[in-house]
């Protein structure tokens, strides 16, 4: 039997320690990134640990599909492939012009990036954050700051990387913002996340700005974070209110963030790599834009 | 003896890994609000009925595991499972006294004081708002102690975990 009135002593001195502990750890949280980066590798294994279960459920589902199901979805993807490769061949024509007319103007070259497909492991995160899960890391080359899109839109990027993980911030999260211009006009705004899945705000948009509700949002390079042109959002709300100095416009993402499954990882430098999965991923990215 | 001890470690780090995989594992929008606490009230459980092996350290450590796997601010869980923790070990004897009952309404209670201490931690680092939907895991955790207390001390009793 252990003393009682010995040990409560001990108590609010261990107490003061983890107190203390905690706030270092709180304040030095940036400097100790590396320390959090090998611990988190070490632990990823339990992420894939934690989600089998689901995954052994879809699995099933996917097992017990009837073959009319099949069927029905397979002639829906073929209808889709001859949809996009038809888009695809006017799009080749189109891009041959643009280099040569970027030539003729003696503008830079716009060069493809290296695409990796990576897929959403759920796992749950920080409540108070809007991060996802994907199943690659510095294993595969993924790097901090890395643009994260879907195949209708940019998703976020990565900020945090370990061997076999990495945490994707949505652009919705409201730490968040993403340079963008509209496609019409090329005005350049800034577009915040908001902290709710299907909605960025525009701050700081003068209210003689030309801007239209339907008006497509773009990417515009700077801030050099995301390459140029990936669409982004579509306004959808325009709020003229005399008393505020501002616009105020809400735009609804393209990627649906509530449901991405599959994104893809984008090397913005690197030239792509002949492979063929690397060229699927292109085709399917170029097509959608 | 120190076999049984070694035993007895094993066991409860066990119990633990499986409380942190809970917290990790993917659940239906629907139940996403009520998701209860797995792994802190397994930490509460071991506090109490061993709060001279299982106390405030362990909590930090546990706590600390769980804001690396969540991608969180470190040290936000850490002190939060710290500070529930030693309510728990300083009030250890009357808490086991309780009937069940009692004890699910002072766990809920306790699960409420985690959760707004993470809030509060988290509202000085960048104001999310409040809403009142962060207590529901408290609810959940109130309803599910009693098993959860049933299954840990019969797996104590079982491994004699001392």
């Amino acid at each position: 039997m252990t003393p009682i009135f010995a040990r409560s002593v001990s108590h609010q001195f261990r107490l003061t320690l983890a107190v203390i502990l905690s706030v270092a750890l709180l304040f030095a949280n940036k400097k100790l990134e590396p320390a959090r980066e090998a611990l988190a590798s070490v632990l990823s294994p339990m992420q894939y640990v934690a989600t089998a279960p689901g995954n052994l459920f879809d699995w099933g589902a996917e097992n017990l599909a009837s073959l009319s199901m099949l069927k029905k979805q397979n002639q829906e993807l073929l209808r889709q492939q001859v949809m996009m490769s038809e888009r695809l061949q006017r799009f080749e024509h189109l891009r041959q012009e643009n280099q040569r007319l970027r030539a003729l103007l003696g503008s830079p070259l716009h060069m493809d990036a290296k695409k990796m497909v990576a897929e959403v492991v759920e796992v749950a995160s920080d409540p108070f954050h809007q991060f996802v899960v994907i199943n690659h890391g510095s294993n595969n080359g993924v790097f901090v700051g890395q643009p994260v899109v879907d195949a209708q839109g940019v998703v976020g990027q990565v900020v945090e990387v370990n061997a076999l993980t990495s945490r994707v911030l949505l652009i919705s999260d409201p730490k968040q913002g993403i340079p963008v211009r509209i496609t019409r006009n090329d005005v350049r705004v800034v577009a915040n996340g908001t902290g709710e899945l299907d909605q960025l705000d525009l701050r700081y948009v003068a209210k003689s700005t030309d801007i239209k509700v339907g008006d497509l949002l773009v990417t515009s390079g700077l801030g050099n974070r995301f390459p140029e042109g990936y669409p982004v959002a579509r306004v959808i709300t325009i709020n003229r209110d005399d008393g505020q100095n501002y616009l105020k416009v809400t735009a609804q993402p393209m990627a649906a963030l509530d449901r991405i499954r599959y994104l893809l990882l984008i090397w913005p430098d690197h030239p792509p790599t002949q492979e063929p999965e690397a060229s699927a991923a292109t085709t399917t990215e170029d097509v959608s834009q | 003896m120190t076999l049984e001890h070694a035993h007895g470690r094993l066991v409860v780090w066990c119990s633990l890994l499986i409380g942190l995989l809970f917290e990790l594992m993917p659940v239906p929008d629907v139940v996403m609000p009520f998701r209860p606490d797995w792994l802190l009230l397994i930490m509460i459980y071991w506090a109490m009925a061993l709060p001279h092996r299982y106390n405030i350290l362990t909590a930090f450590v546990i706590g600390t595991l769980l804001d690396v796997l969540l991608g969180a601010h470190l040290g936000i869980r850490s002190l939060a499972y710290s500070l529930v923790i030693y309510l728990i070990v300083i009030n250890f004897q009357r808490l086991r006294t309780f009937p069940v009952l009692q004890q699910s309404v002072i766990i809920g209670l306790v699960l409420c004081c985690y959760h707004l201490i993470v809030f509060w931690v988290q509202f000085l680092l960048d104001r999310p708002p409040f809403s009142f939907e962060l207590l529901l895991p408290a609810l959940s955790g109130m309803i599910l102690w009693r098993w959860i207390y049933w299954v840990l001390r019969r797996l104590r009793r079982r491994y004699k975990v001392k």
